[in-house]
């Protein structure tokens, strides 16, 4: 054995790995970098080639861009914290029940998996929207003063909820195997209540599964393009459609890489919390 | 080892397999390449070649699919080339291809001049379906309105009525957004005509600079923005064709500007309940378009490939386009059947104005979104 077995082995990991990173670098790293530089280069008439920041000043002395921005931030924010409020007391739910009962609502909630958005979008629209079925429900039981949230700021965010429910819920109930069965009752036995128990029992032990479901939402719900762009509303619109559209009907590429870059870097301070917790938690 | 060499073998003979299709056009075959979808190619096999073949039995057609706008322009590329090396195009007809689109051909005497082809049918064509004698227009479409007619007895005949219609009767409008489906964006188009003189020929491919539209498109953002109050939620937008005749059907609104080939087609199938009824503007109808085909004049088989053109627009064939497709005829109604005249009374065009694509249609993409769609007061 001694050092050549080592080196060996250290080459056979090298070569595990250097199929998916070649992939990485040449299909991902490389063509966003070009498309990062390309968006602070400025060509001029002659063909020379200047740096230059304008695309960025544009976007933000721009206040449809700004517009379009604080919208894809505002909807992000609010569908996080909807997303919190109702997949963490389902999972504390799933945790401490085992009955039929709470098979029935693991399945119900992890139903939208296997959903495509645009399926979601429609449907949504059928029942949530202007004389939908939900509309219909709420005027047998005599409630009249229905506003329907399609093409609303609410559109998006009730199809986003519904979209991302079931990655947070597998998370948090992933989270929620560290809070063990014990640590509760003996909680219980010194005489602490529910929200003592939740505040310094669970809510410590989630903080790590809580980050990551923030983390890997945020990049997911910001460059949403689906959901926001067939049940929200026209403008402000969300980044993913203001992308798509500034590309292929306005036909402005390089704008549209400029508003790229943009969202990149708003959704890549998540995505090095996302790594800083995993790295972290291979450290303890 | 004896499976990989199985596995090579087996690649090898299907290769043999799949090599004489790619060395298609060879055998006198007339090639046609469809740039719509696979249910005009469908209306191509079980339509348009079976009534060639009462005249010519043994004549072989292959109706191909291609990918869409890009893949026609590819090919068109390629007939050029062929055109200049004087070789094979492999293709004898292509189904819904601007011959504008590509560059330089025209000139070049690339696409065979159809009224120079002593067509028996060619005079029956609808002159307003003309575009330039090298693109044979054989089917159409057009925005039209679509409204309920048990809450709208008479439907508007004219901007000014439709925009009164529109006030009188706040939140019973939608369009969609102009980029997303051309029926809310014929609607802006049509806007945008009004503002201009109703003069769609001020409009064309070439004649576009900032200048004018600075100067053009921001009146008919007025006419918009003063409608956004009294459409659907005070200033909604659906995104697409579709979403529109959503909430029409749903009785949510009462009229919605729609293509005229997928309300006939809707109305067919019972998508759309028989209360909806159609209705186009008599003063300047909204715009719409025609598909054309054309035949490059170095095809192999551009004898055969003529005759089909000219089965395309016979009578019998431009029946079916209605009937089937929901498409309009390319040529005169008055030789269509009177049954199908009279069905489709409503939405005969008068005119079918046209706008161009390319930097107006970008000028227009985003100027409704800067201008029109955040003037929205919501309570």
């Amino acid at each position: 054995m001694g050092s050549e077995g080592t080196s060996t082995r250290n080459l056979k990991g090298l070569l595990l790995i250097g199929p998916p990173l070649a992939v990485m670098v040449c299909l991902l790293l490389y063509p966003a970098g070009v498309s990062i530089v390309q968006t602070l280069q400025e060509t001029a008439a002659d063909g020379s080639v200047s740096w230059s920041l304008a695309r960025y000043h544009r976007f933000f002395t721009d206040p449809y861009s700004v517009a379009n921005y604080v919208r894809t931030v505002w909807t992000t924010v609010v569908t996080l914290i909807l997303l919190i409020a109702i997949c963490l007391p389902i999972a504390i739910y799933l945790h401490f029940t085992r009955s039929r009962m709470a098979a029935v609502v693991q399945a119900l909630a992890l139903f939208p998996m296997f959903v495509p958005g645009i399926i979601v979008a429609y449907a949504l629209i059928r029942y949530i929207g202007p004389n939908g079925l939900l509309q219909s429900l709420l005027e047998v039981v005599g409630f009249n003063s229905y506003s329907s949230p399609y093409l609303t700021p609410w559109g998006p965010v009730i199809g986003l909820v519904w979209d991302h429910m079931p990655l947070t819920l597998l998370i948090l109930t992933a989270g929620m195997a560290k809070v063990s069965q014990e640590a509760i009752e003996a909680a219980r036995d010194v005489g602490a209540g529910y929200v003592v128990i939740f505040h310094r029992i669970i809510l410590p032990l989630m903080v790590d599964s809580l980050l990551v479901v923030m983390a890997l939402n945020v990049i997911s719900l910001f460059g949403s393009f689906v959901i926001p762009y067939m049940l929200g509303p026209a403008s402000p619109e969300m980044m993913g459609p203001y992308m798509l559209r500034t590309f292929s009907e306005v036909r402005q590429p390089d704008f549209a890489a400029a508003q790229a870059v943009i969202t990149f870097l708003t959704c890549s301070v998540f995505g090095i919390l996302y790594v800083v917790m995993l790295t972290r938690k291979q450290d303890v | 080892m004896k499976r990989r060499e199985f596995l090579a073998s087996a690649a090898a003979a299907a290769a043999i397999a799949l090599s004489p299709r790619l060395a298609f056009g060879a055998d006198g075959a007339v090639e046609v390449i469809v740039g719509s979808d696979q249910n005009v190619a469908d209306f191509w096999s079980n339509v348009v070649v079976p009534a060639l073949q009462q005249e010519l039995p043994d004549l072989v057609v292959n109706v191909t699919v291609s990918d869409g706008n890009s893949g026609m322009m590819a090919l068109a590329d390629r007939a050029l080339a062929a055109l200049k090396t004087k070789s094979d195009p492999q293709v004898d007809v292509m189904e819904a291809f601007n011959p504008r689109n590509t560059i330089g051909a025209i000139d070049a005497g690339l696409w065979l001049d159809f009224s120079k082809a002593s067509m028996s049918n060619y005079a029956k064509l609808n002159k307003l379906a003309i575009d330039t004698n090298f693109g044979l227009p054989y089917r159409g479409s057009q925005v039209v309105l679509a409204y309920d007619s048990n809450k709208v007895q008479t439907p508007p005949k004219t901007w000014a009525e439709l925009t009164a219609w529109i006030k009188a009767t706040p939140g019973q409008f939608i369009y969609n957004r102009p980029d997303k489906g051309g029926s809310g964006g014929n609607f802006v188009r049509r806007a945008i005509h009004e503002a201009n003189g109703r003069d769609p020929s001020a409009f064309t491919a070439a004649n576009f600079s900032k200048e004018k539209a600075d100067a053009m498109l921001p009146p008919a953002w007025e006419i918009l923005k003063d409608l956004a109050p009294s459409l659907y939620q005070s200033g909604s937008y659906t995104a697409g064709n579709t979403p529109s005749l959503q909430l029409l059907v749903s009785g949510v609104v009462s009229m919605v500007p729609t293509w005229s080939d997928q309300a006939l087609s809707g109305l067919k199938s019972g998508e759309l309940p028989s209360h909806i009824k159609l209705a186009q503007l008599q003063d300047l109808a909204f715009v719409g378009g025609f598909a054309y085909c054309t035949i490059p004049t170095n095809a192999t088989n551009i004898e055969a490939a003529t005759k089909l053109a000219n089965v395309l627009i016979s009578p019998a064939v431009q029946e079916q386009i209605v009937d089937q497709i929901a498409g309009f005829p390319s040529i005169e109604w008055s030789y269509l059947s009177d049954e199908i005249r009279t069905a489709n009374a409503d939405i005969i065009p008068k005119s079918i104005p046209a706008f161009p694509d390319g930097e107006w249609e970008a000028a227009v993409n985003d100027g409704w979104y800067r201008n029109v769609a955040p003037a929205i007061a919501r309570n």
